[in-house]
């Protein structure tokens, strides 16, 4: 079953197009990865998938419904290059903030997840005292407590170490294990194939494929990046 | 009762915020205090002067740090994105903006009474605190007009580069009436001026309840865009 679906999608900023003819879809549980150069046209792309922007033209359509009649935001978490995190407010403050808005009432469920991403001993710094990777971490945390059916995240290895990315690999890998579809752009090749059921190259805002990964090698994305004057890492 | 409980979770966290980074409260009482002590040179506030200008500079204090603190708060919110949290939340657009006029309305009040209590001193015109019964129905729906108001224009400038910039250029036009109506009231009630402070507080209520049903239906979609 498809949770999310779009057909002719395009997205105009004045003169620029930065999508277009955008036709894809997400089944329940996959996870694609979206690859391509910057100013390809991803995080737009994200964006509208996770219903924080419109499409100039063309349709989106959340568990068959349009956004109109559906609410993809109760329903999605969507981590953009921005963690989305009170820097004032302690790591647990954070946490307590979002149990509430979710009517959670369990602070030990809270304390398992942040245990669960390495957190709970931080939990009173705040979290303008935190590394750029606790950060992404704890921003990615909150989708834990939101519990939601689609994760969408956007560059969510920017700026990290090795150590770092593969702690928030094995994070992703939770979420799936858990049924969850998960939406990842990223340049990291090595991280978004291993990750990926189906793999997409993005540029100039059109597809120039979206295939199972079995499909394609990574050789071939190294390849385009490469071929696009970007250095794939 | 999740609308209310949304709503209250983002006063707390309003709350909690300004304790640890004081960005908006602690702006907002400085400027007032400035801005008295400029007044207070810049004007003759002898005994005889200053019941007829205490209306029309504090409204201008009320107004200005009001202005700063509101776009503070907004600020907090787009530092970091940080407002999507609640956008990708079961917290509904409106929730959200209760919240936020919960919050401004707050930090105003609490402003507003230090602001009174500092005119008072620094004045020396305690007649004001002594006359508070009378001031406090005015006062009270010109700060919850700003703060609804306010709520919704600082939001849609903080998406803008030059969003400091353009809040009060947005907002003041658009709170006129409350303004109007604030030193009116306050001027006819201080000064024993005959009647007609009754009909200013039923503009300005009119003009809460107006402000409340534009700004509740146009919230979701400054935040969407």
């Amino acid at each position: 079953m498809n949770i999310i679906k779009l057909r002719g999608v395009r997205k105009q900023y004045h003169a620029k197009t930065a999508l277009s003819g955008i036709d894809m879809y997400v089944r329940r549980g996959e996870c694609i990865t979206l690859f391509g150069p910057n100013g390809a046209g991803k995080t737009t792309l994200l964006k509208i998938i996770s219903g924080i922007m419109s499409p100039t033209e063309g349709k989106v359509l959340y568990n068959d419904k349009p956004y109109s009649e559906s609410d993809i935001k109760k329903d999605a978490f969507y981590l953009g290059h921005r963690t989305s995190l009170y820097n004032a407010l302690t790591v647990m403050e954070n946490m307590d903030f979002i149990r509430r808005l979710f009517s959670l009432d369990h602070r030990r469920e809270v304390e398992d997840i942040l245990r669960g991403h390495g957190l709970w001993e931080r939990r009173n710094d705040p979290v303008n005292e935190l590394s750029q990777g606790m950060k992404r971490r704890l921003a990615l945390a909150k989708g834990f407590i939101m519990n939601p059916a689609i994760f969408i995240l956007d560059e969510p290895f920017t700026g990290l170490d090795h150590r770092w990315r593969s702690a928030i690999v094995a994070k992703i890998n939770d979420i799936r294990r858990q049924g969850k579809s998960v939406l990842i752009s990223t340049h990291l090749v090595e991280e978004g194939y291993r990750l990926a059921d189906r793999v997409a190259f993005l540029h100039r805002g059109r597809f120039l494929f979206i295939k199972d990964r079995d499909e394609v090698d990574p050789g071939e994305i190294y390849g385009l990046f490469d071929s696009m004057g970007e250095a794939a890492r | 009762m999740k609308f209310a409980g949304s709503a209250i979770a983002i006063l707390k966290k309003d709350i909690l915020l300004e304790l640890r980074g004081k960005e908006s409260l602690s702006l907002m009482l400085f400027l007032s205090l400035l801005l008295l002590v400029i007044f207070n040179f810049a004007l003759d506030t002898g005994k005889e002067n200053v019941s007829s200008l205490a209306s029309g500079i504090l409204w201008v204090v009320f107004t200005f740090s009001g202005i700063l603190g509101m776009g503070r708060t907004s600020m907090a919110e787009r530092d970091e994105d940080a407002y999507l949290s609640i956008l990708f939340s079961p917290a509904s657009a409106e929730s959200f903006y209760i919240g936020k006029v919960l919050s401004n309305l707050l930090f105003l009040v609490i402003m507003e009474i230090f602001t009174l209590l500092f005119f008072a001193i620094l004045y020396d015109f305690e007649k004001i605190i002594s006359m508070l019964p009378q001031l406090l129905p005015g006062l009270l729906l010109g700060t919850l007009g700003f703060s609804l108001v306010g709520t919704l224009f600082s939001f849609l400038t903080t998406a803008s580069r030059y969003g400091e910039v353009l809040l009060p250029f947005l907002y003041l036009p658009v709170v006129v009436p409350i303004i109007l109506g604030g030193v009116s009231s306050m001027d006819i009630i201080l000064n024993g001026k005959a009647g007609g402070a009754g009909k200013w507080i039923q503009i300005m209520a009119v003009f809460d309840v107006l402000y409340f049903a534009v700004s509740l239906l146009l919230f979701r979609y400054i935040i969407e865009e």
